[in-house]
Parts: structure tokens; sequence; C-alpha cells
């Protein structure tokens, strides 16, 4: 095939994949996890192994009908049949499986972000060679064992800040034969944010005190109670206040502050240059380095400010804050 | 371990070795020679034993010449490129070089297309029931294959792979059965490979004495006869092949240049009604009992002068067809004077002794009749014995029969009775067929094998015709009542314990007989087969339409069976009595309360509920502890069960 001929197809293909999926929007509508794939939102299509199989098999029909040769028609509709059969099988290996939950795996720019897809097998027979798929994502194929649950790890590569909007996950199958593909839409609203890649060489701010011009030193274990504060995901169960729980108060944290509250801020009009992103990556190579030092840090991203504090959540925070400012999107 | 990559060719490749031993008996040495080497280090690269050839440039100009080498090649073996045969060399040899530059899984895939293409020229060239389990069994393979091939992640293990699609096989057999029942065969041919003409056994066109000799020790079945009623005895059953007039002292051959009008032919006696199932002989005749009067092939013709039947196109498949026999005839004319001189046409210079003999023995008779009665006695009387191994022929191949060497056989006898009949001026002809056959009590037919070939004269006797001389039958009496190998049995001291065991002649008999219904209801199905079928269905005057319509309804419920056999293994299973009433409970509240999450649990829900419908709230909590209970505690007796399906029940707002 002529380079430009297989690039004209190519594009015919992308049009009518387009299409489909728009179509299929359309008539399915959005949807709620959990969903179970019913028939009616799977959609099947020969290969082009298929094709091929079924061109041979005319073939043999043909030549079988020539010659009126009965053991070459026995062998071609017993092969049609075969066909017939792997589609009823690829149809099936799809059909059933529940999509549990969906779920975003941030990551900085270049490096590849994930999408987590829990699949579910309520039947008693495996499901295998599941293939995930998102538009712009790295398939992953999956096999869900009967009766049970596994997830698909699906790769997208993030080139841009901000957030990455998935609307769409395809579950795909080909299994066993390859003859056939069978595919579903699920219509949901997922994604992740691509957080700035760290970069930039300018040194950090110094520490602060709350308390004056104390000397920068950070004493692990030297902190004194602040309180209770309500209990939010992420909280770790050692900071839960158990016997405050007993008491039926409801799910409460136990907070500790440095009592000289060394901690650095991070402002974004306080870091010089011409170009956002960059400035941005400075922050964020600031936030990295500063989490891997443990330190306190607070962030000021022009009105939005994040007290200091320590930690994955709030360094995951502060993430998402530079990974969404100037998006229009509330963080 | 084995990569996923190299489960794959390997798969492919073996698939392809099973293609190539299934036509290897119809294929040059050499291809399958070469194939099986590719097949061979095609394996070997796959599982890392051997390194696989670098490419280098000009690698594709390369293996263009090795292709455009081995067509010329077999081109030339051939002399032609059409035709089974050849086009069987020319798959093995372009797999093998597919198997060469194969490397990715779409390359295994077409390795195992051009298997199946194989098993395709395999089953174009025999049909023959012993192979089907073999054909079967590669189809089996193939479809392994594909699973196998299809499967990138390496996951499938190859029993698994051979479980699945023994599994898709099976289910597609009643499909595969409704389609031969139903799927309209179309009548005639789209186009037509050239038959090559292979070497087959059986009877020519011309015959050495001798030459019978040579197919009697040839096992194979030439036909079968189904009678309509009684058989006729073993000693009438002649069956007539081709008829020979052109003697050159040593051959016998058929006159094709010459055509006489014969004389109308008065059938007496009962007609004997029979249909014959001949297999393939690659030769444009067919065979019938003597002498035959009407035939049901449209392209038959019989004709007048030999009464031989001939076809338009040489038999390459096996065919059926209905023939009415008579035993006596009577000629209705006297014989052209044209016939009469290529009848007794023989070469003035050899077999000086019989022609004197014969011409001795016409002069000391008074009629034809009386001489040739006299000739079958003097075959009788002289101490002429019937073998296999008669020793060399001279020149004047009558003469060392009847003086030398004494020994001959059936073709032998004849040849030199015709020559002692045509000497003396009466008119003498051989015709070469087969004489009696084996009866199968199994099946009820007559199996006539190559090895039952005779030869015999016919002589014209002014006011009968053409009137049937056997000298085999003075000479060897026993031969009208015996096969050759109860016979000579001496002379195949294999074949002859063989026949002897009583039991392994049984297994013969039945295994013949699952032959012939092989032949007859499987592999002469046709057009006319399946409109019959229509018509014990029901249909009174069946058409191809209605045909159409049976096939279709067949896939229809095929289709149907398929969908609910292959979804039982994916049902989610039922609930049981209690988590049916659970779920009629929630449908019930759903209607005057928010609808239950699919994830929530009972006492969850039932709180939720409460908040909404406070009222409702203490009916709820108790049913769902109710639930929660019967669910999840220890036993629920079935009174317990009841009680919550009437509470639920009753359940109403």
């Amino acid at each position: 095939m002529p380079a430009a001929a297989r690039k004209g197809s190519g594009v015919l293909k992308e049009n009518l994949r387009r299409r489909m999926g728009a179509w299929a929007r359309r008539r399915q509508g959005d949807d709620r996890l959990p969903i179970i794939i019913s028939t009616r939102r799977v959609y099947i299509l020969p290969t082009r192994a298929g094709l091929a199989f079924a061109a041979l098999v005319f073939m043999m029909l043909i030549a079988g009908l020539n010659y009126t040769n009965s053991v070459a028609l026995m062998i071609t509709f017993l092969l049609a049949g075969f066909g017939m059969i792997a589609a009823h099988l690829t149809h099936r290996n799809l059909t059933g499986v529940a999509m549990r939950a969906v779920a975003g795996v941030d990551a900085f720019v270049g490096e590849h972000g994930r999408l987590l897809v829990t699949l579910e097998n309520s039947a008693d027979t495996a499901r295998l060679d599941i293939e995930c798929d998102v538009t712009g994502g790295v398939r992953a194929a999956v096999d869900v064992p009967a009766g049970g649950t596994a997830r698909a790890d699906v790769g997208l590569s993030l080139e841009r800040r901000g957030r990455i909007a998935v609307d769409r996950v395809t579950l795909s199958t080909s299994f066993p034969f390859g003859l056939f593909r069978a595919w579903t839409y699920v219509h949901i609203k997922a994604g992740l944010l691509a957080w700035p890649v760290p970069r930039g060489r300018r040194e950090a701010p110094p520490e602060a005190s709350s308390g004056g011009n104390a000397p920068a030193v950070h004493r692990v274990g030297d902190e004194e109670w602040a309180g209770l504060r309500e209990f939010r995901s992420g909280d770790s169960p050692r900071q839960v206040a158990w016997g405050a729980y007993a008491r039926g108060r409801g799910l409460l944290v136990k907070t500790y502050q440095s009592p000289a509250a060394h901690h650095r801020l991070f402002d974004l009009a306080a870091v010089p240059g011409a170009d956002l992103e960059q400035r941005l990556e400075q922050l964020s190579a600031w936030i990295v380095a500063a989490h891997a030092r443990g330190e306190r840090y607070g962030l000021r991203l022009a009105e939005h400010a994040l007290l200091p504090d320590s930690g994955n959540e709030h360094r995951a925070r502060c993430l998402n804050g530079l990974a969404l400012f100037g998006t229009g999107e509330a963080w | 371990m084995v990569s996923a990559a190299a489960r794959s060719t390997s798969a492919a490749t073996l698939v392809f070795v099973a293609s190539v031993l299934l036509i290897a008996t119809a294929a040059p040495a050499w291809c399958v020679v070469i194939a099986l080497v590719a097949a061979t280090w095609r394996i070997l690269v796959a599982l890392g034993k051997v390194a696989p050839v670098k490419r280098f440039a000009g690698m594709r100009f390369m293996l263009g010449a090795i292709t455009a080498a081995l067509v010329i090649a077999v081109a030339l073996s051939f002399r032609t490129l059409n035709g089974l045969a050849a086009g069987t060399a020319l798959l093995l040899v372009m797999g093998a070089l597919k198997l060469l530059e194969s490397r990715s899984r779409r390359d295994d895939g077409i390795v195992i297309g051009v298997s199946l293409f194989m098993l395709l020229a395999g089953a174009l060239a025999t049909q023959s029931l012993i192979r089907v389990p073999l054909y079967l069994l590669t189809v089996w393979g193939a479809c392994a294959a594909i699973a196998v091939v299809a499967d990138r992640s390496g996951a499938l293990t190859p029993k698994a792979a051979l479980r699945l699609s023994a599994r898709a096989l099976a289910m597609s057999v009643p499909l595969a059965a409704a389609c031969f029942l139903f799927f309209p065969r179309v009548a005639g041919q789209f186009w037509a490979l050239q038959r090559d003409d292979e070497a087959s056994s059986g009877l020519s066109d011309e015959m050495t004495p001798g030459g019978i000799g040579r197919i009697a020790i040839d096992y194979v079945p030439a036909f079968r006869v189904r009678f309509e009623g009684e058989p006729p005895p073993q000693r009438d059953l002649y069956w007539r092949g081709p008829v020979l007039n052109n003697f050159d002292g040593l051959t016998w051959r058929r006159n094709r240049a010459t055509y006489h009008p014969g004389a109308r032919l008065e059938m007496l006696g009962a007609p004997i009604r029979y249909r014959i199932t001949l297999e393939p002989s690659q030769k444009r005749w067919l065979f019938a009992l003597d002498s035959v009067d009407t035939v049901s092939r449209r392209d038959v013709f019989i004709s007048f002068q030999d009464r031989q039947l001939s076809v338009l196109e040489p038999i390459t498949s096996t065919v059926s067809y209905d023939a009415v026999s008579y035993l006596n005839t009577r000629s209705q004319g006297p014989l052209a004077n044209a016939a009469r001189r290529l009848e007794t046409a023989l070469p003035l210079d050899r077999n000086p002794r019989a022609r004197a003999l014969a011409l001795d023995l016409r002069a000391r008779t008074g009629s034809d009749a009386e001489f040739a009665r006299a000739a079958l006695g003097w075959f009788r009387d002289n101490g002429l014995e019937y073998t296999l191994e008669p020793g060399v022929t001279t020149i004047d191949s009558v003469d060392t029969t009847l003086f030398d060497s004494k020994r001959g056989f059936c073709g032998h006898f004849a040849s030199a009775y015709a020559t002692m009949m045509r000497a003396a001026g009466v008119p003498a002809r051989i015709v070469t067929g087969y004489l009696g056959g084996e009866w199968n009590p199994v099946g009820g037919y007559l199996l006539v094998r190559q090895s039952d070939a005779h030869a015999w004269t016919e002589i014209w006797l002014e006011g009968t015709g053409w009137t049937r001389i056997d000298p085999t039958a003075v000479v060897a009496p026993e031969r009208l009542q015996l096969g050759i190998f109860d016979l000579l049995s001496e002379s195949f001291a294999g074949a002859s314990s063989f026949r002897r065991s009583q039991w392994l002649s049984h297994l013969d008999h039945l295994w013949d007989n699952a032959n012939q219904w092989w032949q007859e209801r499987v592999l002469d199905f046709n057009l006319r087969s399946q409109l019959d079928l229509l018509r014990k269905l029901g249909f009174d005057s069946p058409s191809w339409q209605q045909l159409g319509w049976a096939f279709t309804a067949g896939l229809v419920a095929w289709i149907a069976w398929v969908s609910l056999a292959l979804r039982r293994g994916v049902a989610r299973k039922k609930p049981d009595r209690i988590g049916r009433a659970w779920l009629r409970a929630t449908r019930k509240l759903a209607r005057v309360a928010p609808a239950r999450a699919p994830t929530e649990g009972p006492m969850e829900y039932a709180r939720r509920v409460g908040a909404h419908r406070p009222d409702l709230a203490a009916r709820i909590d108790a049913l769902a502890s109710l639930y929660a209970r019967l669910r999840f505690g220890r036993d629920a007796s079935h009174q317990d069960v009841a009680n919550f399906e009437r509470e639920v029940r009753n359940l109403s707002f």
C-alpha cells in the first residue's frame, strides 16, 4: 500500500472511530460507577485477522462447492462455525464485567500519570486479557479472575501542566482467538493532575520563624499540643484521638505544632522571571526539596495561600495548587 | 520457559508441519523436504537453539530470487502451474519461504492460513474415510494455534488453547451439520483446475498379455455394486470395460479411428437393475454388467458396435450411476463388412503355429460355432496352466503361450483364443473388465476389486451376434467361482493368510461397508440429495429457495442455542430466596424513598430511609434487621425465611 493511501485509510478509520464514539455517547448517556457491562453496550467487529479468516473460509467454500467435495465443505462449515463461536466467546469475555472504581494518580509533567481502573468479575469463568484504555493513554491488559477483582493500570503521558480530564474509559478484548474485537465505552468523569516539573536553580527562601529570628534548626519531636480537629480522609489512624471516639465524640485528630514553627514560605510573587511556567516549576522544585528534607513550608499563589505544614498530603495539596494555577479551576 | 512469541511461532509451524504431512503423498518429495527443513529451522530459531539470520542489504532481493527459482522448479517438474498437484507443490514451497522470512505474529497467522489451504488441497486430493480424522485433528490444531498466536501475554498454555478450541469446534458441529445438509449446493463448476493424469491402477485401453496379471495383485476397490433384487450368480458377473480389437501380435489396442455402426441388439431375459459406485479411475469409461442397456448418466455414450460406455471427462472423483443390463442378447442384423475386416485383422508374420492350428481345426469343423467349441476343447486338453507368473514372452506371444510355456493368465488365453479365431476368419475381439466380486454381507453390496480384473473374448456367430467366450473358464473353471486370491494363493503369501482369517475378513467387510456408507451418504451428497431430504421433511415440491429458508432457520436456531449455552458460564449467580425477597422489598421502598445504592448494606440503607421517612423508620429497621439476621446469622430455618417473605409481601405504603 502506498504511504499516501495508508495515511488516507488511517484518517478514515480515525474519523469513523470518532463518529462511533460520539454516537455511543449520545446513545448511552453518562454513567455512574459502579457499572456492569451489559450486552446493550458491548460492540463487536472482526479484526483484520478475522477478516482474513473469513476470506479464507469463503475461498474454501467456493472451492468445495466447485469440486462438490464434501470433505472440503465439511471442513469449511466447521471453520465457519468456529469463527462465529469465536465472536460469541469474545463478546462473552466482556459482558458482565463490572467497573468498580476509576482513580487517577497524579504525577509530574513528563512522567506517566496513571489511571487505576478496578474491574470486578462475578461470573464463574475468568475474564482474560481485558484491555483498558482512555484517549491518549497507554493501553493496559488485565486478567480478572472468576469471582474476583483486578486493577488495570492505564498510563497517561503528561505533556502539559493542569488537569487531564478523562471522560471515557474503553474496555476491549479480542480474547481468545483474536478474530473479533469487542469493546465498550464507559462515560465517567475522572482525571488526574499534571504537576509542573520540579526544575529551577534558584535558592529557596530562607526559613522563617513565627517567633522571630530563631536559628533555622528543625527539631523533630519537640512539638506542642495544638488541639483536636475533624478527621479528614488521609489522616493516619495513629493521629486519631481514639479516647475521644470512645466517648462518642466522633472521629477527631490530634494536632501538634512545633514551638519554634520554623518554616519556609514559597510565594509565587517572590519568584522573579517573566515566564509563569518557569516560575511554577521553580516553586515545584522548592516544594519537592523541602518535602524531602521533612521541612514545614507554606505556599502562596496570588490570593490563595496554604498555611505552613508538612507531610505527603500537604505536598500533594501544594503541587495540585501549582498544577491548577491559572486554569480557572478551583483547588 | 518459552516466550509468548516463540510459542506463537512454534504453534503455527507445527500446524504447518501437520498439513505438509497430510499432503506429502500428493506433492513431489523435494517440495516436502524443503517445507519440513524450513519448518524445523523455524522452530529451532524460535526456541533460541539456532541464531536467526541477520537482516542484510539485498535480503529482500535474495528471497525474491529464491522464490522465482522455486516457482520455476515447480513449473518445470509439472510442466504447468495449473492443476491440483502443481498448486499443492507451489503452496508447499511458498509456505516454506514464508517460514523463512516470518518474524511477527501476523506472519504466524499467515502460516496458519497457508496450512489451512494445504488442508483444503489434501481434501481435494483425497476424501477417503480413513483420512478424515487426520483432517479434523489438523483443523483442531490450527484453531488452537490461532488462539496461541492471538495471546500476546503468553498466559494461555497450549493445553488451555487446545481445550478452548476443542470446545469452540464442538459447538460448531451442529452448524456444520446443518450447513452440510441445507446449504444449497450449487450444481456445476465455476472453474476447473486441470486434473493431473495421475498414475492410477486399473485397466487401461490396451492390453499386453500379462498386463492384467500386474493389476491382479492390486487389492484396492474398483467399484461397488448394489443390486435391486437378487444379484445374478457369480459366474455371470462379467463387468464390461474397454473392448480391444486392434492386435499387433503382442498388444491389443482399442481402435479409435474407425467407426462402424453395429446392428441393433435384442435384449433377452429379465432386466437386472443395479447401482454402481465407481472409484476415481482417471479414465474415460465406465463399467457395467454385460450387456448394458441403459445408464442413468446424461454424458454417457454407449458405443453401438462394442457396447462400451464412454464419458466425456475422465472420472476424477467417485461417481455413482444406475444401469440396467441383460445377461443374454441377440443381434438383429449381420456384421458390416468394414467391421468384419477390422475384427479379423492379424499381423501376418506373427504366431505361425497358432495360425496353422486354427486353420487346421477350422478345416475339421463344419461351422464357426463348432470351430469355437473345438478350439475351447483344445485349450482344455493341452495342459495349459493358469498362473500369475507365466514367464517371459517372445515376439510370438501366442505361440509361446500355447506351445512353449503352456502357462498363462486370463489375458494370455483371451489373446491366444482371439488370435486363433481371427486366423480362421471368425471376427473376434478382446473385452477387458472384471469378473465376479466379493459379496459384502454387512452392507449388502458387491465389492469389485482391481484384483478381479479379467479379460475374455467375444466372437461373432451368425444368428446370435457377438458371443462371449471365456477361454480362462476352461483352463481354470474355478476362476468363475473364486477370486484370484483364493485361486492363486501361493502367489500372495502375505495376502492369503490375511484372507483366510475369518474375523479379519469380517472386519474387512465392516470397514468396507463404512467406506461405502461414507461414499453414498456423505461424499455423494448433492443438491438432489438435499431436495430428497426436504421431501422427507414434509415439503411437497422442494426447491432451491426452500433449501435456503431451511438453512437460515437452522442458522438462527444454532445462534440462539450458542448464545444461551455460552451465557450460562458468565451469568451472575441468581440470588437465593432471602436475597430475592430483600430485592423485592427494596424495590417497593424505592417507590417512596431513595433507591438503595448497589453497595449499600441493609442497616445503612434502613437508616437512610428512616431519615427520609421517619414515619416508616421503625418498620424498615425491623425488616432490615431481620434480613441481616437471616443473611449473616448462624442458621435460618425455613420458617424464618417464610416469615421474612410474608413481611415483605405485606409491605405496603
